[in-house]
Parts: structure tokens; sequence; C-alpha cells
């Protein structure tokens, strides 16, 4: 029952991607770092003799992103491929399965270099019978830009950019953000209403004050200053100084902006003319990125973009894709992808680098023998 | 595992320390089943006066819970917490059998008081989400239930933080900078208090009591079997005489009365309607106003009210559940 890899090995080599062969056995601290807690229960942990915790390779991306990092300047034009087994509990199935993939790092043609993964995946995909691949693109610099134009407040956007990617969370935050879940009167009404009319940073000053004569000091690792900070955030939200009813109509009429590219790019002009938001920027990369596609023979018919799609990984910084089979295992992806310039600084790397890839799960594609 | 000699006695793990074993040994006690230590007060094997097919060995609380788990005792008193945290599939290699009445407590999120703008798990969300920009580090939760955290924070969508594994005096890790906030077991609170934190509102992970716990796993030879019977006939003789009381009256229409304090008070009629007084079961909670209403609105001059030590009844449905899901369970 296994797939024939030798078709996918050369597509992926003649198309200029070099194969590397990270370790199995790897360092689980880098893996919790980039992912959070929530991924421990995933991992196959086990400990070096000195105690360190080890697991075995979760997924390649980091791996090759570390590869890249020790064999020379972050920042130079590499491609790499990769194809091997990995590691995760998984409920009803195999903790051992095999991915494929590539990553392309350093190309600051960012919009090309999209189109080109994405291509490469549709072909991919198409070796392994997917014929009528369903691909679903998603930018989360659209979302970014509209809610930096509505002009809202940085903690409110810090929320919503957080619950992206998640229609449920989003729909959730939204609602919170606008006041809406605040159900009776907010913890200590009292003291909130004295400050009221109070300027921001005498507010600030007041609150300080009163965790330290009460003598609070164990506040954790938390700050009197940052405690007081997000204190007078959720008065100002108790007071009605969320999200309002202008903003939150844009959001929700931007969420609601699908389909082909070239429909929802003219979607998303008019949506920008009509609400006056200067997102013009993102606006000519998307185009950008469609022409490439476009250039390269993708049927537009196939690709259907949302606007509120995001992969749930917190290192995805823009473009993201998702190739699903038709024919295969519902709301399972066959190929995830998308753009992660900002992985190689939390690993290490000085600045942002451009960086895009996919992977292709193989035990998720049909067998052909 | 089907190879188990059919003489293979029953193995009921008790806890060897403590109050949670003062508890379950007054608890087997009450029930009938006096637990007697064999040898010297230092050994960990025991058994049950006229049971000679039940041994007990006492173990800690946690090890009572992963020896169910793999199967190498067939009964145990364990706390809840401990099953949640320590089997991740405990529904189905274990089962619940009853609920003991002692050994309360919930396991709860809680951070230190001085975060007066954190009142919910959501509020937690923002703050973890932030923590890291501010402050080049995770949030760090310390904590002995890492599964239950683990667990309850992604329900809650919270995936930015770290946990700081903690074997003792987790409620001063705060204080001590060892974490920032914890999920810790409390009683009365009063343990948080006087370290400064308090609890989440949405933050009870799980209210947790002793259980009595089966091993489906284990080897349940036919003398196993039986006295598994025995034991729990007993236990559910004194359950039921915990949670009942018997009240007596002298009303004048016993059928409508019964009529009446079944549908409001949920009392039965163990000995049915015909003769002498009125006998009813009624649960311990509703006993005032049973009493009440029986002089008000049915009559009664007198009404005695009495604790039951044990109530027998025809059919088990705890023995039958659990026998039930011993034939079923494959492994």
């Amino acid at each position: 029952m296994t797939v024939d890899t030798a078709p996918l090995r050369i597509l992926l080599s003649e198309a200029g991607y070099r194969f590397v062969d990270p370790p199995i056995l790897s360092e689980a601290a880098v893996f919790l770092e980039v992912a959070g807690e929530d991924l421990r229960r995933r991992l196959y942990m086990t400990s070096g003799p000195d105690g360190r915790e080890l697991c075995l390779r979760p997924e390649f991306t980091i791996p090759v992103c570390l590869h890249h990092l020790a064999t020379g300047d972050a920042h130079r034009v590499a491609d790499y491929a990769y194809l091997g087994p990995v590691f995760r509990h998984r409920a009803g199935a195999s903790g051992e399965f095999h991915q494929a993939g590539v990553e392309s790092f350093g190309r600051t043609d960012r919009a090309t270099a999209d189109g080109d993964v994405l291509a490469l995946a549709i072909d991919a995909a198409n070796l392994y019978g997917v014929a009528n691949p369903d691909v679903r693109i998603g930018d989360s610099l659209l979302f970014s830009a509209v809610i930096d134009a509505l002009g809202i407040a940085p903690g409110w956007k810090r929320r919503l950019s957080r619950a992206f990617g998640d229609p449920a969370r989003l729909a959730a935050a939204v609602e919170r953000v606008s006041g809406g879940t605040t159900a009776g009167a907010p913890a200590h009404a009292g003291f909130l209403a004295a400050l009221d009319g109070t300027d921001h940073a005498a507010a600030h000053r007041i609150v300080e004050d009163l965790l330290s004569i009460a003598g609070i000091r164990s506040v954790g690792g938390r700050t009197a200053g940052e405690i007081a900070d997000r204190f007078l955030e959720q008065s100002s939200l108790a007071a009605g100084g969320g999200l309002d009813a202008r903003a939150r109509a844009a959001i929700e009429r931007f969420l609601a902006i699908e389909g082909r590219p070239d429909v929802a790019l003219a979607a998303l002009r008019s949506f920008a003319a009509e609400e006056t938001l200067d997102i013009a920027g993102v606006l000519d990369g998307f185009e950008k990125r469609s022409e490439g596609l476009a250039r390269r023979g993708i049927d537009f018919s196939r690709l259907h973009f949302s606007s509120g799609f995001g992969r749930r990984l917190d290192y995805y910084s823009g473009f993201v894709f998702e190739i699903h089979d038709p024919d295969g295992m519902a709301g399972q992806p066959v190929i995830g992808g998308g753009r992660y310039d900002r992985l190689l600084p939390a690993l290490g790397a000085r600045t942002s680098v451009p960086a895009v890839g996919f992977s292709l799960w193989l035990d998720r594609v049909k067998v052909t023998s | 595992m089907t190879d188990a000699p059919l003489d293979a006695p029953l193995i009921l793990a008790v806890p060897s320390k403590g109050r949670l074993q003062e508890n379950a040994n007054a608890f087997f006690a009450r029930a009938g089943l006096p637990v007697m230590q064999s040898g010297s007060e230092r050994s960990y094997r025991g058994r049950i006066a006229g049971l000679p097919d039940v041994e007990i060995a006492y173990l800690s609380a946690s090890e009572i819970t992963r020896e169910l788990a793999a199967g190498t005792v067939h009964l145990g008193v364990t706390g809840r917490d401990l099953v949640e945290e320590e089997v991740t599939d405990f529904g189905q290699r274990l089962e619940l059998v009853l609920p003991l009445g002692f050994g309360h407590a919930d396991v709860v999120v809680a951070v230190p008081e001085g975060w007066i703008d954190v009142a919910t798990m959501a509020d937690l969300d923002d703050v973890a989400a932030d923590f890291r920009p501010r402050h080049g580090r995770w949030l760090t939760v310390a904590t002995k239930y890492v599964n239950l955290t683990r667990r309850f924070f992604h329900e809650h969508g919270i995936a930015d933080y770290r946990i700081v594994e903690s074997l003792g005096a987790t409620e001063g890790a705060p204080a001590s900078g060892a974490a920032d906030l914890i999920v810790d077991i409390t009683t009365t609170g009063s343990t948080l208090s006087a370290n400064a934190l308090k609890v989440l509102t949405d933050g009870v992970i799980l209210r947790s009591e002793a259980h009595l716990v089966a091993s489906l796993p284990a080897n349940w030879s036919g003398a196993a079997r039986g006295a598994l019977r025995t034991i729990l006939d007993r236990i559910e003789a004194e359950a039921a005489g915990r949670s009942l009381r018997e009240v007596r009256a002298d009303v004048s229409d016993a059928e409508g009365a019964a009529l009446v304090a079944s549908d409001r008070f949920g009392a039965t009629t163990p000995f049915g309607t015909s003769k002498g007084p009125l006998t009813l079961h009624c649960p311990a909670g509703k006993v005032y106003q049973c009493a009440e209403w029986l002089r008000t609105g049915a009559g009664a001059r007198t009404v005695t009210v009495s604790r039951l030590d044990m109530l027998f009844s025809a059919t088990s449905p705890l023995t039958a559940h659990l026998l039930g899901r011993l034939d079923a369970y494959t492994g």
C-alpha cells in the first residue's frame, strides 16, 4: 500500500528544487516555540541522555528552515524539496505517515514565487490522479489591510487578526470587540465610572498607582503598566468604544467576498472604492499574483478565493492555499501551503526572509499502482 | 484476555495514605465491607472479612488510576481528576461506577488577583496572545494537570502558552516567578486566596470527587465477577441508604398522598400503600418539604423520618450495566 514517489521526485527536481533530508530526531523546543503548547499532545516525545526534550519531526518546514539557516546566509535564494516520514499522534490513524513538498526561500519577487509554487503544487496533485483539483486560496494581508484602513484600535486589531482563518472564532471576536457580549455591568464598574472622562495617560497612572497601593506584586510576569493598559481597553469597550457599526459592516461585507480570483478582485476593488478604504497596495499584489497564475495556464475556474480563508498556523503571513480532491477524503486537503515570511526570523534569521512552500500528504492520495 | 484462572481473585485498590484512605475505609465499613490490613500496619496487602475472593492492594491514588488503566487491578478508589488527567481514553477503558461522596475538589484556572483586567478565559486568551510580543517568552502555566490543562485551553482556543510542570505547592508559582498562572485543585479556595490568586469565572475545568472505578481490560474471572456482584450489591445498598430517608406518616388516604409525594418530591413507596402508616423513601434533600406537606396537605398528625443504613433491591442497575460493559469489552 505505498504510493509511487519516483515521478514526484522527478517533478520537483526538474522544477529546480534540491532534495534535502533533515534529521528525524529533532529538538522538541523549536517546534513548541513556533507552534505553542498545544502541539505537544501530537508530538512523539522522548528525551536525550542530558534530559533535553527530543521529538520525532512532526513536519518538514521547520527542519528545512533550520537546515537553510545552518548552511549559509539566511537571505540567499534557495529552493528545497523533501520527501519522507513525519510523526504525529492522530486518533484512529497511524502516527507515521509520509509527506513531500517544497520550500522556496529568498525570492523577493513574491507574487511570482507564490504563483510558481501553487502551479507546482497543482502539477504534483495531478501526478496522484487529482484531475479536478479544488484549489482554495486566501490572503491574510487583505484582511490586515482592511482593518488597518478602517482605523481600528490596536487592541481590537490584534484580537481580530488572531481569530482570522477560523470563521466561528472571527465572528465571536467581531461580536466581542463590538461590545456585543459585555452582558451586565463590567467588573469594577464604579471605579471605571470614576475614571470616565480622565485622559488616557492620567487614567493609566491612576490604575498603576492603585495596583501598587494595594500592594499587588504577585502579578505573574505581567507589569502593572500592561494590566492598566488592558484594564482601560476593557473599560473603553464597556463604554461603547468598541468597533463602530460602520467598521463592523465593512468587515462583514469584506468577509463575504469570494469566488474566482478575477471576479473576487473586481468585487474587492468596488468594495474598497465604496467603503473609501485605501488598500490599493495589497490589491495590486493580489492582481499581480493572479496574472502570474493565468500566465502559467492555471484554470481560474479551479481556483476559489475566500477573503476569510486562512490556515491556522501562526507563521503564515499572507497568501495561503489548500488543494482538495473532490473525489477524495472530504475536508482533508491533499496539499496545503502558503507564504511564511515570519518563520525564518522566528528561528533565528535577523530580518524577515521571503519564504513560500507546500506540503503534500502522501497518505491522503489515491494509491496508484 | 480470557486466560485468567477461574478462581483468580478480584483486586480492589484502596488509597494507602491520608484523608482519602480514612474516607475510603469508612466508606467500605459503612457498606459492610470492612477492609483489614494483613499483618502489620505497613503491609500493602489486605482483605475484606467474609469475602475470600477479594484482595486489597494499597496504592497511591495516582498509582491506582494507572493500574486500573493497565488492567492490573479490577476496582479502585480514585479521584475523577486523576482519571481524566492520566487516562486519555478513560471512557473506553474505565467505568466510573459510583461517586463516593468524599474527596470533593475542583480543578480550576487561577490567575493573580492583581490581574484586574482578567475575569474570563477569553480575557486570558487576549493576555496569552499579547504576552510573547511584549515579553519575548510564552505565558506560563504551572500545573500537575498537564493533559486537562491542554484540553481545556484548546477548547477555549488558547494556544499561546507553555506548561511548567509542577509537582507540589503549585499555588506558589506566580509569586515565586516560576509561572504566570496556575491550574490546580481547590476545595475551599482558601489556599488560592492566601496566595492572592482568583479563579476565572468560566475557569472550572472539572468538579472532581472520589469514585469507585472499574477496569474493563482487567482479567475478570468467574470468581472476580462473583466478588464484584457482592461488592456492588453492598455498595449500592449503602449508597441508596445514604441518599434516601425513610418517612412514615399516619395519613388517611395513603394512596393519594403517595401519588403527590412521588410527583412533588420524587418519593417512592417501597412496601406499597395498603397497610398501616404510609412508608415513603424520600430523597434526603426533599425531606423537610415532604414532611411539611404530609402534615399540611395530607392531614398527618405525626411524621417520622429515619436514616436508612442500607437498602437492598431485587435488581441492581449498576451491576447489570458494568457486567454488560465487561462482556462487550474487546480491548
